[in-house]
């Protein structure tokens, strides 16, 4: 097997690898609402969503082999072939991809520990900024696009990443206060019960949305790996067998269910109720859908965030933890930062050692990293029997270890 | 560089206004629509509260639907046009 036959099996296990960790950080932005409030059991939700995932993820046909392109320089559009668009070697590129996966995978690996919902995508894009700075200098990133649509780390990463908890926040908490003001007065055991069957359908679309975008994006990178070592000649299509395991592993990821995060997101930011959850879950979905629509590329779990925090706003007395609620920002501030620096080092590695060996030992070092942080889950673990469990006023984090949480007003 | 950020800024807050001005619309009156056909449906009037609630529920229904679709229609590379109530879609522009 040639040194580029391997790094291409690696960087095709790994970004499988990170579609995985992808459903399971994300599977709380559809479906936290739903399991606090009780709408769905939390087996039955994880369950839910993933089907929705997997279909979502068959449906998208359009392709997203931009993604990389959005920060990274790494192909001219205007090209005839695939092949001869790419600006760098093949070699390159799959040494950028492989970093920056990594990158991606371990800040998610490490945001699951401390049960902190944090955008993939900018987690993936993040990587992939540091493997290219180190690579190719500063100028290799698309920082700010060309003027003529969004684009670039400002407008992919940066603005929608300010602009869409604000936005989300906006909308649940207007959608939330209404509600409140027009069933004032009625039963609430009656009341309860149609707005848990609202809340379920919403939650779906947002599943669904969610499986043609994100899986999308895996898609996209496996495809230009393909396409970096000649197996593939072809901007607008996805082999078959990349959709079908790209669909599978982000499936598979979302059944595992991120407890960890879906505690955070339904418990630890306010204390849902179905009135709520409705309004929480018609936010996010239109949210994204409205975004999607107009080519503003947001992120699910920010969008999600801000929404559940909007219901703690419209609802007359209630109560935002808003000590959660600063965690949560700073690590999406950390997000890009943080996987940059571990793609960066990466890329370091596996470059001082050449495209095989060096891959090789890029691989074993983020196996080495997740068996880690896997061991310190197990710790104090949170699964589908006490995720919903009230949450301690004085808790900082949902069960993580305690020597991981350190100062700060809690 | 400096000018490219200044494009990214206005586009962004072009875009920004109007997904939460749809938004608003769908996503914070959708549910209040929801909320009134659940109000209709427990008032004392059983015959016109079932029937409003009824209308009320199916212009929610409408609306969750063409979500559906219109995420399976942008699935598949397509274009979708609420513009004739009945959903339309077509061959990307």
């Amino acid at each position: 097997m040639s040194a580029e036959t391997l790094a291409l099996v690696l960087v095709v296990v790994t970004a499988l690898g990170f579609d995985f960790t992808n459903g399971f950080h994300d599977t709380g932005n559809a479906m936290a609402a739903s399991i606090a409030t009780g709408a769905l059991k939390p087996r039955v939700a994880v369950a839910l969503s993933a089907v929705m995932n997997l279909l979502g993820a068959f449906l998208s046909v359009a392709v997203a082999l931009t993604v990389t392109n959005a920060v990274v320089k790494t192909f001219d559009t205007h090209a005839t072939s695939a092949h001869a668009a790419l600006t760098m070697s093949g070699d390159r590129l799959l040494e950028i991809t492989l970093a920056g996966l990594i990158g991606g995978i371990v800040w998610n690996l490490l945001t699951w520990l401390l049960g902190l919902p944090s955008s993939s995508s900018h987690a993936l894009l993040g990587g992939l900024i540091g493997a290219t700075i180190v690579s190719q200098g500063w100028e290799g990133v698309n920082w700010v696009g060309d003027g003529t649509k969004l684009d670039g780390v400002v407008g992919k990463i940066l603005l929608p990443g300010v602009a869409s908890p604000i936005v989300a926040a906006i909308v649940a908490s207007i959608g939330t206060f209404a509600i409140f003001r027009i069933v004032a007065g009625l039963a609430l055991k009656r009341v309860n019960r149609g707005f848990r069957w609202g809340q379920v359908c919403t939650a779906s679309l947002v599943s669904l949305a969610h499986g043609t975008n994100d899986a999308q994006k895996t898609m996209g990178v496996i495809t230009l790996a393909l396409i970096a070592t000649g197996h593939w000649d072809h901007l607008d299509a996805v082999p078959f067998w990349v959709k079908l395991v790209c669909a599978i592993a982000i499936a598979a990821g979302t059944y595992l269910g991120g407890w960890r995060i879906i505690r955070t997101l339904g418990k630890g930011l306010v204390d849902i109720e179905p009135r709520q959850g409705v309004a929480v879950d018609a936010s996010t979905a239109t949210v994204i859908l409205a975004s999607s629509h107009l080519g503003f590329a947001l992120s699910t779990t920010h969008v999600a965030s801000g929404s559940i925090v909007g219901a703690g706003i419209g609802k007359p007395g209630a109560q935002v933890r808003w000590s959660t609620a600063r965690r949560m920002v700073a690590a999406w501030l950390l997000t890009v930062p943080a996987a940059a620096i571990v793609g960066g080092t990466m890329w370091i590695v596996g470059h001082l050692f050449g495209l095989g060996v060096g891959s090789i030992l890029e691989f074993l070092c983020l196996l080495a990293v997740a068996v880690y942080l896997y061991r310190r889950s197990r710790h104090e673990t949170v699964g589908a029997s006490n995720v919903a469990d009230a949450w301690e006023i004085d808790q900082a984090a949902p069960n993580v270890p305690a020597d991981l949480v350190s100062g700060g007003q809690r | 560089m400096r000018d490219a950020f200044g494009h990214d800024v206005r586009l962004a807050l072009d875009a920004i206004w109007k997904v939460l001005l749809v938004s608003v619309i769908l996503g914070a009156g959708l549910p209040a629509l929801f909320a009134l056909s659940i109000r209709s449906l427990a008032s004392g009037r059983m015959v016109i509260g079932r029937v409003a609630a009824g209308v009320l529920l199916l212009i929610v229904v409408y609306a969750v639907v063409s979500g559906l679709l219109f995420i399976v229609a942008s699935g598949q590379g397509k274009d979708i046009s609420f513009a004739h109530v009945i959903p339309q879609i077509s061959a990307a522009s």
